[in-house]
Parts: structure tokens; sequence; C-alpha cells
């Protein structure tokens, strides 16, 4: 080991092995799943996201989501807990992020798992008032406010529909209005479309008492 | 070893050789030292903002720039690149132009350090802000634009490569340890950052590839880059301290391959369960036990070394060798909370909790910053050519340092078993363990402050040093 060029080939052939193993293989196997056909409708699981749920990836990704969130359902070997907290209805598998830019799968729960939350809250309004004020829906949430993802503007003639229902402190003053912008639709449109309640092959969703184990 | 070339006992060396090598390399080991402390500063600053927004989420809020999204990725990624990847370049070029003898080799190549060096801030400065104003990739570790992490590499390769060469223009024929770790560690970094890069943020693969990819760059960055370069420095180092010799060399050529074969494997943890296939999460068990080997292998060798028991000095270097030791300390906690995190029922438990950052944390500000911290202190009087560092504000940012860590990570342990528990219980609703989590919080928010402080002491004390002020105040006999 006195020499650079036997030190740098041990190094490289000793790099080799976890780079093959994490990066190669990922790429070349699950790097080329695809989408699976829906026995039901006809479609592709899983669907692909409208425009506005691409677009809010993007805001996903820039307002640091991840820092408190996963998306991940764990697998029940390793523990049922996520399931059994209505996180989702079966463990998440590779081919669930097939349609996303960046694979969000998460470090930390500061917040709840988002892989299903289209599923378990699929009201947007319930989402507006839950990004401008996360307390006001969710008393003594550690969620920051997102309040600059909306604008409060005077009404012009009739109120918006897309304006919030805010109460109390939250409510702005007479004449005025809050509205997501359009970040605000494009994130709680992602949010939304952010379900994989269906089975997939090698994921099959286990009806009660009668699971199709595999 | 009758000499000790790199001995951090500058008064002692009176070889011109030393002087021209030290002189080669000032410049820019003083200006990625330099700044690498300001980031960690900023950093600081940001991580004890975080935590008081944990206790107080309305703190500073309704300001898009400081939301907990923007600041985390931010401060993260400063203690990673701002400072503890800067400060491993600084403490790398120095313990590689010392080991080989040799000073640099001309003074183009001072001036190409130099420009790296100020490519490289400028990266990290232009990456911050970017991830402030919105515009972050949202891949954990990698949030910088792709400019600016195309900037961070290009930077590491300009001044990376005159590390690895240095070696072999070394003097003496047979290599030191310190060498072989310094090597691995400068050769893996642009493999590690570029591979993660091209295939996360700058052409990133089919998403569902990249769960392997992102815990393989999460663990790689510090294994394979940070902990070599921090290791580096322990075989560089302890050995001249303690004036004894580094025997045991097999024993540390066993750590070393171990630690080259299974560190890349380290951060598969983070799959544990995941989506991913089955035996990936069979792997990240195997790897997670198994890296207690090198570990446990570098710090035997490395904290059984003893030293001379006629050694007397003490002074400022009294602070270098508690670093060092506490560095392998932190090392082998991480080692083993990581062995045990990658159970599969203790990882079903505590995966997303707390539990996952204290890991990070022992690492980072641990394993990696106390012997860099060591470096720093070592390096900068032989550098300067005087006594500079003030040992009262040394032992105060030595102190702060220590109760700061080993305190947020002891709560952040049981602030995560006890959120880890209560999850497993699904009667428990969420929000109830959000709020049984805030006397954790608060103390974390505590143990934030000591460390912010002990970073501005350091950050006062190497002004100081720099600015000659300690030398003036008071005069050496």
């Amino acid at each position: 080991m006195h020499r650079l060029p036997t030190l740098l080939s041990g190094i490289f052939l000793f790099f080799m092995t976890s780079w093959y193993g994490m990066v190669a293989y990922p790429v070349l196997g699950l790097g080329r799943l695809t989408p699976v056909a829906d026995a039901e409708t006809g479609g592709a699981l899983p669907a692909a996201y409208g425009g506005q749920a691409v677009a809010g990836q993007r805001v996903y990704a820039t307002e640091g989501c991840i820092s408190c969130h996963s998306q991940q359902v764990r697998q029940t070997s390793v523990t049922p807990t996520d399931i059994e907290r209505g996180w989702g209805v079966r463990p998440s598998v590779a081919r669930d992020y097939l349609r996303d830019s960046t694979a969000f799968l998460g470090t930390r729960r500061l917040g709840q798992d988002l892989s299903n939350v289209g599923a378990r809250l699929p009201d947007a309004k319930w989402h507006y008032k839950h990004l401008y004020h996360p307390a006001s829906v969710c008393e003594g949430s550690l969620m920051p406010s997102f309040s600059n993802l909306f604008v409060t503007r005077r009404i012009q003639g009739q109120r918006s529909e897309e304006a919030l229902d805010l109460t109390g402190a939250d409510a702005p003053q007479e004449g005025y209005e809050v509205v997501p912008t359009a970040e605000a639709k494009n994130l709680v449109a992602y949010l939304l479309a952010l379900r994989h309640d269906y089975p997939l092959p090698e994921a099959p969703v286990k009806k009660s008492g009668s699971g199709a184990a595999k | 070893m009758s000499h000790h070339p790199i001995t951090p006992f500058h008064d002692k060396v009176h070889g011109a050789d030393l002087r021209a090598i030290d002189a080669s390399v000032r410049l820019p080991v003083l200006m990625l030292f330099g700044n690498a402390v300001h980031w960690l500063v900023v950093a600081s600053l940001l991580a004890f903002v975080l935590s008081v927004k944990l206790i107080a989420p309305g703190f500073l809020g309704g300001i898009s720039f400081l939301t907990y999204g923007r600041l985390a990725p931010a401060a993260r990624d400063l203690f990673l690149y701002g400072w503890a990847s800067q400060a491993a370049l600084a403490a790398g070029i120095w313990l590689m132009t010392r080991l080989s003898g040799r000073p640099l080799g001309n003074s183009l190549l001072t001036i190409l350090l130099v420009s790296a060096a100020v490519f490289w801030n400028v990266a990290v400065l232009l990456g911050t802000l970017a991830v402030f104003a919105g515009y972050g990739t949202g891949v954990e570790w990698l949030e910088y634009p792709n400019w600016a992490s195309a900037m961070l590499l290009l930077s590491f390769l300009l001044i990376g490569i005159w590390a690895v060469l240095q070696f072999d223009r070394r003097i003496n024929p047979r290599a030191e340890v310190a060498q072989w770790f310094l090597v691995a560690g400068f050769c893996w970094f642009p493999w590690v950052y570029g591979t993660a890069n091209l295939l996360l943020a700058w052409k990133p693969v089919q998403a569902s590839a990249q769960g392997p990819i992102q815990s393989w760059y999460c663990g790689s960055l510090l294994t394979l880059w940070l902990l070599p370069v921090a290791l580096g420095a322990g075989y560089a180092l302890l050995p001249r301290l303690l004036e004894c010799h580094m025997n045991r060399r097999n024993l540390a050529a066993l750590g070393f391959w171990t630690l080259l074969f299974l560190g890349g494997w380290n951060g598969m943890e983070r799959l544990l369960g995941g989506p991913v296939p089955a035996w990936m999460t069979s792997a990240a068990v195997v790897a997670g036990v198994l890296f207690l080997i090198p570990a446990s292998i570098v710090a035997i060798n490395l904290l059984g070394m003893r030293p001379d028991p006629k050694l007397v000095d003490k002074g400022e270097q009294g602070v270098v060798l508690p670093f060092l030791r506490h560095g392998l300390y932190a090392l082998i906690a991480a080692a083993l909370l990581g062995a045990l995190c990658a159970l599969p029922s203790v990882s079903g438990a505590l995966r997303f909790t707390a539990v996952t950052e204290a890991k990070a944390q022992l690492w980072i500000l641990g394993a990696i910053s106390f012997p860099l911290f060591g470096v720093l202190y070592a390096c900068l009087p032989p550098l300067l050519g005087r006594d500079c560092w003030c040992p009262a504000l040394s032992g105060r940012h030595l102190w702060l340092t220590f109760s700061g860590l080993w305190l947020l990570v002891t709560l952040m342990i049981l602030g995560g078993l006890f959120t880890g528990l209560a999850l497993s219980d699904p009667s428990v609703s969420f929000l109830n363990i959000t709020s049984y989590s805030y006397p954790f919080h608060v103390l974390e928010c505590a143990a934030q402050l000591l460390l912010l402080a002990a970073a501005v002491i350091l950050g006062w004390n190497l002004s100081r040093a720099l600015a000659g002020d300690y030398l003036t105040k008071n005069p050496r006999k």
C-alpha cells in the first residue's frame, strides 16, 4: 500500500461493491419498472399526475416538506404501526414512486406520513385552511404556517369562490379575502394526488380476513 | 520515527523544511479553515432557531424564507459543506503536505488552491441563499441547485487532486496509515457527490430507483469522505502528540480495508422496511451491525496509544488530544446506535423519530467535527509561526462543545424512545404524541444554545488568533 496506483485500485475495487449494489443495481432494476394495467378502469397504475400536481411537486420540494414528512408505508415485517395508524392500506413499493420526479421518502416524522394523504383527507378546502394556519384545524400541531402561499386582497365585486373561510384572528379585515396562489393550488393538487390505495401485483391490498399473501 | 515532522508542538520545530511546507499551504489552509468556522457559526445559529421553532411554531412565522422547511436543509447543508467538508479539505491539504515532507509544487498552485477555496465558498453562499429563496431541489443533503453543486464539485477537484498527488511526491517511501485514509477520502468525495448529484438532481433517474441512491449518498458522504479524513487526522496527530510509536499497523490496515468495504453500505439502514426489494432490507441489517467492526478496530487502534509519561507539555495543545479522543467515542456511540437501529424491531419503532437525528448529530458534530477541531487547534500555531490560541477560550470551546453535543444526543435518544413507543400504540393520537415531546424539545433548545455558544467562542478565538490579539496582550518570554 505504498504506491499510489496500488492504493487507488484497492480503493476503487472496494468502492465498487457498494456502488454496484446501491446505485447501479437500483438504476438498472428499479429504474426500469413500468406502470401496470388497472383491471377495473383499464387505466394505468400508478396513475399519471395532472399538470397541477406535477407542478405541486416542485412546491413540495422547495418548501422543504420532506424535513418533517415521510412518504412511505413500511413493510409489516418491520412494523405494523404505519398501516394501523391509517397511513396506508398496504406497504409502499418502488413502483409507487414511478410518476414522481423525486422520491420524497423522508427520514423524520415530525408530522404525519403523507403517502396516502389524498385518500385520507380528500378535501381541498381543508388543506388550504391547514396550510394557512395549521393549528386552526389541528390543535397543537407543530406545523408552521405557509401563509406565504396565499394572498390577502381587496374583494372586487363578489367574494371569490376560492377565498378561505377563516374565522377568529385569522379572518382578514372587512372587505378583504384570502385566496391561494398558484403555488398553493399546485401543492394541494399534488397532496390530493398522493394516494396508493390500489393493489399492485407485488403489493396486494389485504381485504379484512382474506389476505392474498405473496 | 525519530523526527516528528507533523508535531503540533510548534515551538519544538526548527526544521527549515517544515517552515517551507507550512508556508506553501498557509494561505489556502487558513482560508478554508477560517471560512469553515464562519459557516459553523451560521449553521449553529440556524440550528438554534430551528430548535426554537419546534417549541414555538409561530416563531419568525409568516416569513417565507425562514420557514422550518427551508431553514432545516439550509442548516444541514451548511454543516456538511460549509463547515465539515471545507474543514476536511483544509485538514487534508495541511496533513498531506506535512506527511509528504515536501512543500507544494509552486506558488501558482497556491493561487489555484486559493481561487478554488473562494469558488467553494461562493457556491456554498449562493446555494444556501437559493434554498432560502425557494430554489432547493428537495433531495435530502443535496438541496443546492444544480449550478451550485456543480461549482462545489469543480472546486473540490481543483483542491483535492493536489492532496492526492502530494501522496505520490512524499519523501518517506513507507506510507503512513494516515495517508491511506486521507487518499481514500479525497478519492471518494468526487465519486460519491458526482454520482448522487447526477442521478438525483442533474439528470434524475426514475424515482422508483432513487431511494437506495439517496441512502447510499447520505451514508457514503459521512463514512467514505468525512470519516476517513477525520481518522487520518487521528492517525497523523495522535502518535505525535503522545510521542509514541504507531504500532499494530496490521490492525490499522484491517480497519482501513473493512471501512472501505463496509462504509458504503452503512446508509442502507435508511431503507429498512422501505420501498425496496427484500434483499436490501436484509442487507441493511447486516451492514448496520457489521459497521461495528471497522469502527471498533480504528477506535481500539487509536485509543490504545498511550502517552509518553515524560510528556508534560500542556497549554493550548491541551485541547487537541481531548478533541481527537472524543471524536472516537462519538464514532463508537454512532456505530452502536446504528447497529441497534439496524435491528428490524428497533428500526420499526424508532426510525422516523429523533433517534435518527441523534445518530446524524453524533456523526456530523461528533465523530467528524471533533477531530477536525483538533486539526484546527494543532495546525494554526505552526502555520502562523506563533502561539496564537487563547487557552481559556479554547478550553471553553471544548467543554461547551462536549456538553452541548452529549446533552443534545441524550435528549434526542430519550425523546425518540418516548415518541417511538407512543407511535407503536395506534390508540394514541399523533397530535398527543407531539404534545408529549414538548419538554424534550425545550431541553434540546438549551443544548443547541450551548453548541451555538461553543461555535461563537471558537470563531472569536480564531479571529483573535489570526489578528494576533493574544500575542500582543501576552508576549512570550
